[in-house]
């Protein structure tokens, strides 16, 4: 509040305030995990490490629990998203071109999820499941979180194609060009970018999602953070779990270099209600 | 809403009376797996537990759930520790989030630009990290007690495992939408009523209380409705810091239900903690559905 307008010139405060502060609160317990991936002794009350060294990660993807929970993560991450991508963008084109009976309403359908507290959407859901033997089977899992990626799979892909210039495409039409080769040559790669944004939020989202993998899917579906949670749970040897985070956060790392365009701006936060 | 219309009505006629049929095709999968997976599951659980079925086969109007859930001692403090982790966490994101949008608002630079990348960070990290980070940071001879001991101070009181861990951790999850909601609500505050009201000699209070609050209280209420809803029924991080007993409603909820094997009881939690959100549920999907249609 101190830097309205006509305090510019003076140093900056509270912006050095906020800037420490987060720095040590958000920063600080990430820097915590990531030095512990790479330590091999760490005795209280040492400030740093004794030893470093790369022995755990070689422990780590040692182990086949990881290395099947990742592989059944990415199955489980991909099948979702195609699926998701198969069956959303067809009808996100629907909704941003075409007119039918019940568009508005069917569209704004998609924000139902979002009226209910999501656990005990889950377990409402679970309930279902059991009745259907869906509790503890892949498909069980992939249907749950694919409810999850359907609004971002269907809103974001609708403001793509809402956002291409229509003139462009009755010019091609003009001069004969198939609607087929149309939407190839026009409207793909203008909507295109956006669209591949938000299948990749929806593959890392899915990659993350814990809490319908853990209620649907366990015991017998163990995805990458279902794992990490027995791995908490259990104390196991600290640095598993460090490593393992540290991998975890490759993929959240890559959609964060992407998503650095789309956030920020009001647009984002306008999605969310804001 | 106006817009979106106008866009529908502007598709060149001749198409769409063709493709009536085909859009609604088009469309079908998906609308199907809401009801079926959002709406139905929320409608069959509100059902199947006030229509209960008895054991000689006969279903009737039946109670008898819920008069258990608001008599049983454990339920009750479960559902106050759930009550009260989500206001503690809603008042502390409020405090937490106003300053620093209000920061972000009105400054520009690269300290701002600085601020903002931090506060939006836990967006992604995923919430397994950060109970792990947590764990390492704030649990017993965790990085803060290290540090603690290295200056000749005694260990802190670890808030893990106590209702203060799920709080802090909720909290640190739930910063960057709040921060992103508040901001693009005082994005609707105008520089010249602010240089106005301070011409005429009101003062940075005067100003926050009587020209910028006014213009924010919508984005307050979303943004406390998102968290509200979040939080309430949050699952992982009460789950893995929280205490065993009382547990929040998440946690509670898995274990009736997957654990304990009743999924009446795991339903009437369930329905339970619908009713103390619908009010929020139903703001925040208005204000979704009325920027959207913006």
């Amino acid at each position: 509040m101190t830097s309205l307008t006509s305090t510019r010139a003076r140093i900056d405060w509270s912006g050095i305030a906020f800037a420490v502060l987060l720095t040590l609160v958000i920063i600080g317990p990430l820097v915590v995990v990531a030095t512990w991936a790479f330590t091999e002794v760490w005795r209280y009350p040492n400030i740093i490490p004794q030893k470093f060294g790369f022995r755990f990660w070689g422990q780590t993807l040692g182990r086949p629990d990881v290395w099947n929970a990742l592989m059944l993560s990415l199955k489980l991450s991909t099948v979702v998203t195609l699926l998701s991508a198969l069956i959303c963008l067809p009808a996100a084109y629907a909704f941003a071109r075409m007119k039918f009976p019940g568009r508005d309403i069917l569209f704004f359908s998609f924000l139902a999820g979002h009226a209910f507290p999501k656990f005990g959407l889950l377990v409402a859901i679970a309930a279902i499941f059991l009745q259907l033997n869906l509790i503890g089977t892949f498909w069980g899992v992939v249907l749950i979180q694919l409810v999850g990626t359907l609004m971002f799979m269907i809103w974001i892909p609708v403001a793509a194609f809402q956002a291409v210039d229509r003139r462009m495409e009755e010019a091609a039409r003009d001069v004969g060009a198939s609607p087929l080769r149309v939407f190839w040559s026009i409207t793909l790669p203008q909507a295109g970018p956006t669209i591949f944004a938000a299948v990749l939020l929806s593959f890392v989202g899915t990659f993350y999602e814990t809490e319908g993998a853990w209620l649907i899917g366990a015991p017998g579906i163990r995805t990458m953070p279902v794992l990490m949670i027995s791995y908490i749970n259990n104390q196991m040897v600290i640095q598993y779990g460090a490593v393992l985070s540290v991998l975890l956060w490759v993929p959240s790392f890559i959609a964060l270099m992407f998503a650095r365009r789309v956030i920020g701006g009001g647009a984002f936060a306008r999605g969310f209600g804001g | 809403m106006s817009e979106f219309v106008e866009k529908a009505v502007s598709v060149p006629t001749e198409t769409a009376a063709g493709r009536r049929p085909i859009g609604l095709l088009l469309v079908a999968i998906p609308v199907f797996l809401v009801i079926w997976l959002v709406i139905w599951p929320a409608i069959n659980a509100i059902s199947r537990t006030i229509w209960r079925t008895d054991a000689d086969g006969h279903s009737s109007f039946d109670l008898s759930s819920y008069a258990f859930f608001f008599s049983d001692r454990y339920s009750l403090d479960n559902l106050a520790v759930t009550l009260w982790t989500t206001l503690v966490c809603a008042v502390l994101l409020l405090v937490i989030c106003l300053p620093i949008a209000l920061y972000l608002r009105f400054s520009h630079g690269r300290l701002p630009a600085y601020v903002q990348a931090l506060a939006i960070l836990p967006m992604f990290v995923p919430s397994i990290i950060l109970a792990f980070a947590f764990i390492r940071v704030l649990g017993p001879n965790g990085m803060v007690d290290i540090l603690l001991n290295a200056v000749g101070l005694p260990k802190i009181r670890t808030p893990y495992l106590t209702p203060w861990g799920p709080v802090i951790g909720l909290v640190w999850d739930n910063i960057p939408l709040t921060v992103l909601i508040l901001l693009s609500g005082l994005g609707s505050v105008a520089n010249q009523s602010i240089e106005a009201a301070r011409d005429v000699g009101a003062n940075t209070i005067r100003v926050f209380w009587h020209i910028i609050l006014p213009r924010i209280s919508n984005s307050i209420l979303v943004a406390l409705s998102f968290s509200v809803l979040g939080i309430f029924s949050s699952f992982t991080l009460p789950y893995l810091l929280g205490p065993a007993s009382p547990e929040m409603l998440g946690p509670f909820m898995q274990r009736t239900l997957r654990d304990v094997q009743d999924p009446i009881g795991a339903m009437t939690q369930a329905v339970v903690a619908f009713g103390f959100c619908i009010l929020f549920g139903l703001f925040y999907v208005r204000s979704v559905a009325r920027n959207r249609g913006k």
